[in-house]
């Protein structure tokens, strides 16, 4: 493994494993948003752009990979062993697929607020209104995948950024959790488990961003990620559960309109981008990075 | 580890999870404390999609009182006993609706319904017993004998299946049988999303099916006094006053469902039409109902919050008197009918000949309309729409029978002779009908009414030979 760890350093960061994480997040989020625009069934024709976009940018993403290398470059911070041409056009495919989670996340925020909350502002609409906050997903996706060309990987600006957008990202989980929970009206006391822990998760998350240099601290954070990992597994099962136990005429209606099996996992995924960010934030410390700890090296 | 970051940690957790519980308990409890979680569900997720398909619906939904109250879609669409569960987006609902939903609240209101003649007699009237089941036939047969386990009306055949579908079942659905075993739907009345008590309230609501020429209870309103008042100061009244507290100062001018049915002032409400009527008016011959008394009491309790009780006996006796004349009037064309079957002069099949459309349109055209029209206040009714159609095609009826005799070679002299001993027989026949039809519902409204009898009103005909419908008893019986 050390040898594996020696001739691949790349493995030992966390720049990889954040692209890792970007391109499978730009996939699933397709995956996850299919299933809950076949709830509308397909109404408007623009609930397509989001899937078709994910079944592009994940492919053009791993593409990229290949080109410039197992980690995004900036214009700065180039890999050896590339090519300038490719690690370019790498950084250009990068920044395009960001950009377009981006507006992709933003297009999709503006139409769903033509939800009913939107025309009558009261709590009840609130509650029920079409989840507007949900493609902002994308827009974190594409966020994450510009810093990482925009930002140097092994600076400590770029674990700050990191460790911001999972904040955001609880933010937004707490604000989902809260309605969707809501919207059966905690009728199970457990349903306040996930707005408990996202809120907790947040509030560790902003700590550690504000006091970045405390070891305990970002110990601590680490573990509250990993209990919020056994949060999203629990929910998951229970979604699952819940589902399965609920007579419907199919076991697809039944997790088409029932509860959503997939919502829970975001727990474990905003846990994964967590712990990337404390990862980083304890590697990439204040000032320049030097140059033989963090050297980019060409894919082998 | 740093203060500063505890301290920041648990703070914002703290401020989120208490923000979150305090929007919770923000929500209207009528919304949250449900018994299942599809109860609670179904507050906005119904109507998260049906605002873009069938927004009506929801409109209409949020104007009613149900939803004042809290109630939700899927309370009133989850399947009770016996109908066949649906699985639609995530919830279980019936595809239809039925009395049986409503009884899950309003459980006097459908017992009251299942006893009028609006159930079971409303749909036998076209159709007959075959779509009922023996219980549904012995429960009503049991409050109306013969209303419901009878022959489906000889029309049926004669107008065939498209004519009868979208005609005659349009209304007479107020009481079709429904496959969860129930009757009717309370939305013929109160229509199905706003539930509206004002919808039923509005004399078009009734006035849906009671109108036109074989029922024109409607057109015979909107001559009356009460029709034109109502018409006038209708956007000055409460309608939606609650059934238990209405007031005349809701509605100081009736509707239908104001003598018929609302609770006016203290007196006990009722979904049982038939509870304050005291003639079988829509019938050729009009006789009183098992309840007579107890219908006319009932009814001028009602008309006590008006009128004094002398005008309410003079209107009484006024609209019984008709009741008798159009009797005699009826019967008489019965017995050429009768006479001219007797000789072998028409087919034993109804609506085969013209002369049998003239009298039928003669008692269910002018003489219902006479009868309501007395009884409604509806003094055009009562004559130009009534009596003279009566005696104008009685006068045809005479006629026609002659040239059907004619044409078979009889003699006037044969003819009348005939014409005698047919009315003999029918007047024979009819007094005996009458005579056990009167007979049993005095045994039943004896029975009914043995607690209440030093009650009866003043103006209650004494059963005699001039009170017989049809008898010799007319206007002058009317009290001045």
């Amino acid at each position: 493994m050390l040898r594996t760890l020696r001739s691949k350093p790349w493995l030992a960061r966390p720049l990889f494993w954040t692209e890792v994480f970007a391109i499978i997040n730009v996939g699933f989020i397709g995956f996850d948003v299919a299933i809950a625009h076949q709830m509308n069934a397909f109404e408007h024709s623009s609930e397509y752009i989001p899937v078709f976009y994910s079944m592009a940018a994940a492919p053009l993403l791993i593409v990229a990979m290949m080109l410039g290398g197992p980690e995004p470059a900036t214009r700065r911070a180039r890999p050896e062993g590339y090519a300038p041409w490719r690690v370019s056009l790498s950084r250009q495919i990068g920044l395009l697929v960001g950009f377009g989670s981006l507006v992709v996340g933003i297009a999709g925020l503006i139409l769903h607020l033509r939800a009913d909350f939107f025309q009558n502002m009261t709590l009840k609409n609130l509650v029920y209104t079409a989840p507007f906050a949900a493609p902002l997903a994308y827009a974190g996706i594409g966020f994450l995948i510009m810093l990482s060309r925009m930002a140097d990987g092994r600076t400590r600006e770029w674990a700050s950024w990191v460790v911001v957008l999972a904040a955001g990202g609880w933010a937004g989980n707490f604000v989902l959790s809260l309605g969707d929970h809501a919207q059966n009206g905690f009728f199970h006391p457990s349903e306040w488990t996930s707005v408990i822990g996202a809120a907790i998760a947040f509030g560790f998350m902003t700590a550690v961003l504000v006091v970045p240099d405390n070891r305990p601290l970002r110990l601590l954070a680490a573990g509250v990620m990993m209990l919020q990992m056994a949060v999203g597994l629990a929910g998951f099962g229970l979604h699952v559960y819940a589902n399965l136990a609920r007579p419907s005429a199919t076991l697809w209606a039944s997790f088409l309109y029932g509860a959503p099996a997939f919502a829970p996992l975001l727990f474990n995924d905003l846990a994964l981008l967590g712990l990337l960010g404390i990862w980083a934030l304890a590697v990439n410390r204040n000032g320049e990075p030097a140059r033989a700890e963090v050297e980019l090296q060409p894919v082998a | 580890m740093s203060f500063r970051g505890l301290f920041i940690a648990v703070l914002l957790s703290t401020a989120m999870i208490v923000s979150a519980f305090v929007l919770q308990a923000k929500r209207p409890r009528v919304e949250v404390d449900r018994p299942s979680a599809d109860l609670v569900k179904a507050t906005g997720k119904c109507a998260d999609c049906h605002r873009k398909e069938t927004s009506a619906v929801v409109h209409e939904f949020e104007m009613s009182r149900h939803a004042k109250a809290g109630v939700v879609c899927l309370d009133c669409h989850q399947p009770t006993k016996g109908q066949e569960p649906y699985d639609h987006k995530g919830f279980t609902i019936t595809r239809k609706l039925t009395s049986n939903n409503c009884r899950a609240c309003h459980e006097q209101q459908v017992d009251e319904y299942m006893k009028s003649r609006h159930a079971a007699p409303a749909w036998a009237a076209v159709t007959g017993a075959e779509d009922f089941t023996p219980e549904q036939i012995a429960f009503a047969e049991a409050i109306h004998p013969g209303a419901v386990d009878r022959p489906a009306h000889p029309l049926v055949a004669v107008q065939g299946a498209a004519s009868i579908n979208k005609g005659c079942r349009q209304c007479h659905d107020i009481g079709k049988p429904n496959p969860d075993g129930s009757i009717g739907s309370c939305t013929a009345c109160h229509a199905r999303h706003v539930s509206s008590v004002e919808l039923a309230r509005m004399p078009e609501t009734c006035g849906q099916c009671h109108m036109g020429p074989d029922h024109s209870q409607l057109e015979i309103y909107h001559e009356s006094k009460h029709g034109v008042l109502f018409n006038v100061q209708r956007h000055i009244m409460n309608l939606n006053a609650r059934p238990e507290k209405l007031t005349t100062e809701d509605m100081p001018v009736p509707t239908c469902a104001t003598c018929h049915m609302s609770g006016l002032e203290g007196e006990k409400f009722t979904h049982d039409v038939t509870e304050r009527l005291s003639y079988f008016l829509f019938d050729p011959i009009s006789q009183r109902r098992p309840n007579y008394e107890a219908g006319r009491r009932n009814m001028k309790a009602i008309c006590l919050k008006c009128h004094t009780n002398p005008k309410i006996q003079e209107f009484y006796g006024g609209a019984e008197a008709v009741v008798r004349s159009t009797n005699k009037l009826v019967k008489e064309a019965d017995e050429i009918l009768a006479g001219l079957r007797k000789e072998n002069l028409l087919t034993p099949e109804p609506f085969d000949e013209p002369i049998e459309y003239l009298h039928f349109d003669l008692w269910h055209y002018g003489g219902r309309t006479a009868k309501h029209g007395a009884y409604m206040g509806g003094a055009d009714f009562v004559q130009w729409h009534g009596y003279y159609e009566i005696v104008s095609k009685l006068t045809e009826l005479k006629k026609s029978a002659e040239e059907i005799r004619e044409k078979a070679g009889k003699t006037p002299e044969e003819s009348a002779r005939a014409a005698e001993a047919a009315q003999a027989a029918a007047e024979a026949a009819v007094e005996a009908a009458e005579a056990a039809a009167k007979a049993a519902g005095e045994a039943a409204g004896r029975a009914a009414e043995a607690a209440r009898g030093a009650d009866l009103p003043a103006d209650v005909f004494t059963p005699g030979a001039n009170d017989q419908p049809g008898g010799a008893a007319d206007a002058s019986n009317t009290p001045k």
